[in-house]
């Protein structure tokens, strides 16, 4: 008898994380990282219908029904590994083993223009520190960091 | 810090900066008449009392010799941290001045200080978000030459409601080497701003030589990303940052490109701010 495979049931992380939704997109704040993380229409979606019950096919057809037009499953996983890279699943889901060693750019090809939806696009910055964000130190200025002087040098603690 | 409080101090001000209390003391009284130039926009005298920091200046006239016959050191503690030591006071000041600010845009009451250039524009704020030697001031000031009216080349400061306050202090132009030149508004032929305004464009672009300048929209998301990379409680306070940033996202367009020289950009911007 072969070994079933229990699908996996990606589940959205909903601890340490500030969300806001915008027209088509939606914005997270990772609290730990303080990665600030921007997901387009397509990626939202996938990111929602994960409750931890549906498995990527559950997402699949859901996606497919508000769509109202064909979603390919290679759609869903490229959303997946984007979303478990950025940290927004409680863990990351592996690929099914129809898709296991397919590179990423083999994956965007296989959708190609078929899919009812754009792709899913996360575009990322880890927030500044208020040194990091303001302006600079002037020559001679206590430092610790290159980043906070004018002349981008910290040299023995002073901004040269 | 116990050792600094039982120096002899000769003269202090308290101060309130956008909600924010702090302290000046000193040795030399005269430093205290040159402290005006030095305070944040808006920065009002306060009652004695408790503050959120403490700056002390000493400065060599006071009499600061760390060795016969050596030169007399100025130096600098905020709270208790020394973060100037100079002999040049004019550094000091400067000094001075930078961590303030900060300190004041870090800790600010109901204000959201988004670090870049602001000007109004037919009822709207133009606002380019960046860090040192992006050139923001540079396009801020070629912007108020071309006839907006000058909010800030330091500071977007932000209300709850997504409008952008002045903050109106001397144009810090960079001059040889990184020492800044400040430059009254009035001297580039413009007017500083009174009242908020709503944020009608956003502006991020960094100065390429030879670029054209051919920007590209941003969503919102996309745009509030921009804003926030430049934001100084960006970790602090990121429930209320995200909160603000969208409010002025949701009513602004964002456009991001490289441009080339100022002036040219200048244009083309207030044009498309109209």
């Amino acid at each position: 008898m072969g070994e079933r495979t229990v699908p996996a049931r990606p589940k959205a992380r909903a601890e340490g994380v500030v969300v806001r939704e915008l027209p088509d997109e939606m914005l997270v704040y990772d609290l730990d990282t303080h990665r600030a993380v921007c997901l387009n229409s397509t990626a939202a979606a996938v990111w929602r219908l994960c409750d931890g019950r549906r498995s990527a096919e559950d997402i699949r057809r859901a996606l497919e029904k508000s769509a109202g037009g064909a979603i390919p499953e290679e759609l869903v996983w490229l959303a997946l590994e984007q979303l478990g890279k950025d940290k927004l699943l409680d863990a990351r889901v592996p690929r099914p083993a129809a898709l296991a060693g397919i590179s990423r750019r083999e994956l965007i090809r296989r959708v190609g223009l078929a899919a009812a939806v754009a792709l899913p696009a996360v575009a990322s910055i880890v927030a500044p520190t208020p040194a990091q964000a303001a302006s600079c130190l002037p020559t001679g200025s206590a430092c610790t960091d290159g980043a906070q002087c004018c002349s981008t040098v910290c040299n023995s603690n002073a901004c040269v | 810090m116990r050792k600094l409080d039982r120096s002899g101090w000769a003269a202090g001000l308290t101060f309130r900066s956008y909600g924010v209390r702090f302290g000046v003391r000193t040795g030399d009284a005269a430093v205290l008449e040159r402290l005006a130039e030095f305070l944040p926009p808006g920065t009002t005298a306060a009652p004695a009392g408790i503050v959120e920091r403490l700056y002390s200046i000493r400065t060599g006239a006071g009499g600061v010799v760390e060795r016969r016959g050596l030169r007399r050191f100025n130096l600098l503690y905020a709270d208790h941290v020394r973060i100037a030591r100079t002999v040049d006071l004019e550094e000091l000041f400067e000094r001075f001045e930078s961590d303030l600010q900060l300190f004041v845009a870090e800790a600010a009451r109901r204000r959201v200080f988004v670090h870049a250039g602001v000007v109004g524009w037919k009822g709207r704020a133009v606002l380019v978000p960046g860090r040192s030697f992006s050139g923001k001031t540079t396009l801020t000031a070629e912007l108020v030459k071309a006839g907006a009216t000058y909010y800030s080349d330091e500071f977007a400061v932000l209300d709850p409601k997504g409008r952008v306050h002045p903050y109106a202090k001397r144009l810090a132009v960079r001059g040889e080497g990184f020492r800044q030149q400040r430059v009254s508004v009035e001297e580039f032929g413009g007017s500083a701003a009174k009242k908020p305004l709503p944020v009608g464009l956003v502006v991020v672009s960094e100065f390429r030589e030879g670029a054209r300048w051919r920007p590209q929209i941003l969503s919102m998301g996309q745009g509030s990303l921009a804003l926030l990379a430049n934001t100084v409680p960006a970790r602090l306070r990121p429930l209320e940052v995200l909160e603000t940033l969208e409010r002025v996202v949701r009513g602004a367009t964002v456009i991001q490109g490289a441009r080339g020289e100022a002036a040219e950009a200048a244009q083309s911007i207030l044009e498309r701010a109209s």
